[in-house]
């Protein structure tokens, strides 16, 4: 044999052999063996549990509009005071410039994203605490928890688009051609939150300073984010570094498909997206590492 | 054709325990971590990888197998490793060497009413602790009425959980696990809950689930419930293996010693 350790060739021999060794023998529906290091992320068994998805979408959904008193009046009113106290703050008093468009409506495009995109990343990041009780009582995958607060903000997300095309219509903007590019958007806000979302609902079964981190963390980003200012107020030589932030593609991006004029171009466009893949992958293996001491720590 | 429906070797689990420092109790903090880091890589440097005294062994080397269609009532004292080998056996904890081969679907009831939320509606928790227990919606709507008829709660499926006296509650969640149909059950002293009446119902169910061929293992204070059960039973005491055998017999010698 090699000239490993003796301990790390039993594991190696554990892991191939079933325990049993009879001729004929059928294999086993699963192995449980200690695992060490990276683990695979598994989608197909995601997809399997595909059921549970959904009624988890579903029961928070539900719960979070029995809870609330306002329930969708509070999904809308959200961005719209933050747009009307921005447009007052950054758009009267600082003049910042708007590419072009009116204010109250450049500052709310980009708040019905950023508005998803913060409080998806708030409900999963402690999504896998609240739901203790599941976790150290139930095999399933975990990943599906943050993954169904990500998926979950979307419903609100369409309410606060609703309020939008409101917008767009009371400032005479017309719809073009360029908003059949908005799902492509969209889908990198759901990639980029969900990326995030892994990393800190793991880090947050540890650490629970986490949660706190996370609140700070969202703060500064929104003022690092193309959200109260455009990408053309960045002097052109500092652009890419700036498009390292993969929120940038999705925030810019979904603007330009509803007013147009934007200084987005495809190569700010691929480093952003880019980015946003990263943030995913490295969410997901970090989770999937992270994974199996969950029940253990929770 | 192999009739094995669970085989463990030499199954180990540890826990390390966290000792107080700084005289800071509580969780630990990604600040405190960051603080000690240079420390802690001070210490394993030294000591070489070697486990730390603060190791607690839950399971220690346990082996045994079950063969398909048999039920086993593991016994013990409280703190003895049951539940973790369960939970091991059911994949929510990893071991820490050993290892277990499984053949089967598997349904664990480590716990009454997981997943269930009380500001949901009887008929919402069903789905909500049918999918988390692994069955599918169309499972799920296809047992429906069975499940409703079991927990005895038609005229309350729309009523919010936290309403239901507890005996509702732990009917409707037994119901629910009950219609689970897996090839291997897992059941942790779920009994313990209940009036009489449930727990004879809880015990019927399982008697029923046992006589169509399925592998129980079956953790339980109630001696009386496993010579019922089950014809074998294992006992652990800190984590080992003592005895496994005709359950009567492992059963005298455990009272013997309490």
């Amino acid at each position: 044999m090699s000239t490993e350790s003796p301990i790390v060739a039993t594991v190696a021999d554990l892991s191939a052999t079933p325990i049993r060794t009879q001729a004929r023998q059928q294999k086993p529906t699963f192995r449980i063996r200690p695992t060490k290091g990276w683990a695979p992320l598994n989608v197909l068994e995601l997809w399997k549990y595909r059921d549970l998805l959904w009624i988890l979408v579903e029961r928070d959904t539900k719960l979070l509009y029995k809870q609330t008193a306002l329930g969708v009046a509070w999904v809308v009113m959200q961005p719209l005071v933050a747009a009307v106290i921005f447009a007052v703050v950054f758009g009267r008093v600082a003049r910042l410039p708007s590419d072009g468009a009116p204010y109250l409506l450049f500052v709310f495009c980009g708040l019905t994203v950023w508005t998803y995109f913060s409080q998806a990343l708030q409900h999963a990041g402690n999504s896998l605490v609240r739901n203790a009780n599941l976790v150290s009582k139930v095999y399933f995958p975990k990943l599906l928890l943050p993954l169904a607060q990500t998926l979950r903000g979307l419903v609100d997300f369409t309410v606060t688009l609703v309020v939008l095309l409101v917008l767009m219509a009371i400032y005479r903007v017309p719809p073009t051609f360029r908003l059949a590019v908005l799902p492509v958007f969209l889908f990198f806000m759901t990639l980029t939150a969900t990326g995030v979302a892994l990393w800190f609902s793991a880090l947050s079964v540890k650490y629970r300073d986490c949660t706190n981190a996370l609140q700070y963390f969202i703060q500064i980003w929104l003022y690092a984010s193309p959200v109260v200012y455009p990408i053309s107020m960045i002097p052109e030589r500092w652009r890419p570094l700036f498009a390292l932030n993969p929120a940038v593609g999705f925030i810019e991006g979904f603007r330009w498909a509803v007013l147009g004029h934007s200084v987005l171009n495809p190569s700010l466009l691929c480093i952003t997206i880019v980015m946003s893949l990263v943030v995913l992958f490295s969410g997901a293996f970090f989770f999937r590492r992270a994974e199996r001491g969950f029940a253990d720590i929770i | 054709m192999s009739d094995v429906a669970i085989a463990v070797k030499n199954l180990s689990k540890s826990f390390k325990i966290a000792h107080q420092r700084d005289g800071l109790p509580g969780y630990r903090t990604l600040r405190d971590d960051l603080m000690g880091l240079p420390q802690r890589m001070l210490a394993r440097w030294k000591r070489n990888g070697q486990p730390t005294s603060e190791t607690f062994w839950a399971l220690k080397n346990v082996s045994f197998e079950v063969k398909k269609g048999e039920v086993v009532g593991i016994i013990g004292r409280n703190g003895t490793g049951k539940s973790t080998l369960l939970k091991i056996l059911s994949r929510i904890t990893e071991p820490t060497s050993g290892g277990a081969d499984i053949y089967g679907r598997v349904g664990a009831l480590l716990e009454v009413g997981t997943g269930f939320h009380p500001e949901l509606t009887g008929r919402e928790n069903i789905f909500m602790n049918g999918a988390i227990l692994g069955m599918k919606r169309v499972e799920i709507q296809r047992k429906f009425a069975e499940i409703v008829s079991f927990a005895g709660i038609d005229k309350f499926l729309d009523t919010p959980v936290k309403r239901y006296s507890s005996g509702m509650y732990v009917r409707l969640a037994f119901a629910v696990a009950a219609h689970l149909d897996p090839e291997i059950l897992f059941v942790d002293e779920v009994l313990a809950v209940g009036d009489a009446e449930f727990q004879k119902k809880c015990l019927g169910k399982m008697h029923d689930v046992s006589q169509a061929g399925r592998t129980v293992i079956f953790i339980s204070h109630s001696m009386e419930s496993i010579s019922r059960l089950c014809p074998r039973a294992i006992w652990l005491n800190e984590g080992k293996l003592i005895v496994d055998g005709p359950a009567d017999d492992v059963i005298a010698q455990y009272s013997a010693t309490t």
